[in-house]
């Protein structure tokens, strides 16, 4: 298939505990395998995904340690990794005033600009 | 004769739904961070929460095709764990029509459907209830 495939993430945090791997961005790796080809846009409350920061606690529930909960800044990377590009728009990531970077391989965009290119996509849906 | 209802310090009812943020890992950490500090919990789901303590995926989700060997735990293996390391001081309640509605039958065995013009009782019986979300 010719063509790339915009995917746009516009909601984060859909659940952690009761996920834990199976998030979208583990959705997106296979539709990156399949497609041929996967860009994502990260909008809202999902930019925060491209924060630059530790890997997700352990829980403690009842006398057993749970370190398997979703982790998306561990997704963005396996997507980074296998050729996904990843943008991140910047007055989103600007609100949330972290002082932290972006992980390496996310770019800033300004509003609008991915959306210009819709029409280069054979395909553009939100994930 | 009506149930008798164990007094709990909390009442958490979790009626937002798996899988669509994150209300039911803050319900469960609520949870055990109330009974860590000595206090004893009630949790009654009502909607899609209902189908936490579901059995039908046994004890560990479906694998990770990237990480082929690696457990998850299900949520019904969580909620267990949660019952057996506290128990005597954590009850878990489910309400009957929510989880006939979503063909919810075969829950953990220590779960108590209860019909949800029951839900009064469980309310009365706490000295304060927490609501997370809604159906």
């Amino acid at each position: 298939m010719d063509g790339r495939v915009l995917a746009i993430v516009e909601r984060g945090y859909r659940g952690a505990l009761e996920k834990q791997f199976f998030d979208e961005l583990y959705l997106a790796t296979e539709l990156h395998r399949q497609l041929g080809g996967l860009d994502i846009l990260l909008r809202g409350s999902a930019v925060s995904y491209a924060v630059d920061a530790g890997p997700v606690p352990a829980l403690r529930i009842g006398g057993r340690t749970v370190d398997t909960l979703t982790d998306p800044r561990k997704g963005l990377r396996v997507l980074l990794d296998l050729g996904v590009r990843v943008w991140v728009e910047e007055p989103d990531i600007a609100a949330l005033g972290s002082p932290r970077p972006l992980i390496q391989g996310v770019a800033l965009t300004r509003p609008g600009e991915i959306a210009e290119q819709w029409g280069d996509y054979r395909l553009v849906f939100f994930l | 004769m009506a149930r008798q209802i164990p007094h709990t310090d909390v009442l958490i009812t979790l009626m937002g739904a798996p899988h669509a943020s994150d209300q039911v890992t803050t319900a469960l950490r609520l949870t055990q961070s109330l009974l860590e500090r000595g206090a004893t919990v009630q949790v009654w789901t009502c909607g899609y929460a209902t189908m936490l303590t579901q059995r039908s995926l046994g004890s560990d989700k479906p694998r990770n095709l990237a990480d082929w060997n690696r457990e998850y735990p299900s949520t019904a293996a969580l909620v267990e764990e949660l019952l057996t390391a506290w128990e005597g001081r954590l009850y878990w309640y489910g309400c009957r029509f929510c989880s006939d509605d979503r063909g919810a039958v075969d829950h953990l065995p220590q779960v108590v459907l209860r019909p949800p013009g029951g839900y009064a009782a469980n309310v009365a019986a706490a000295d304060k209830t927490l609501h997370l979300g809604g159906i």
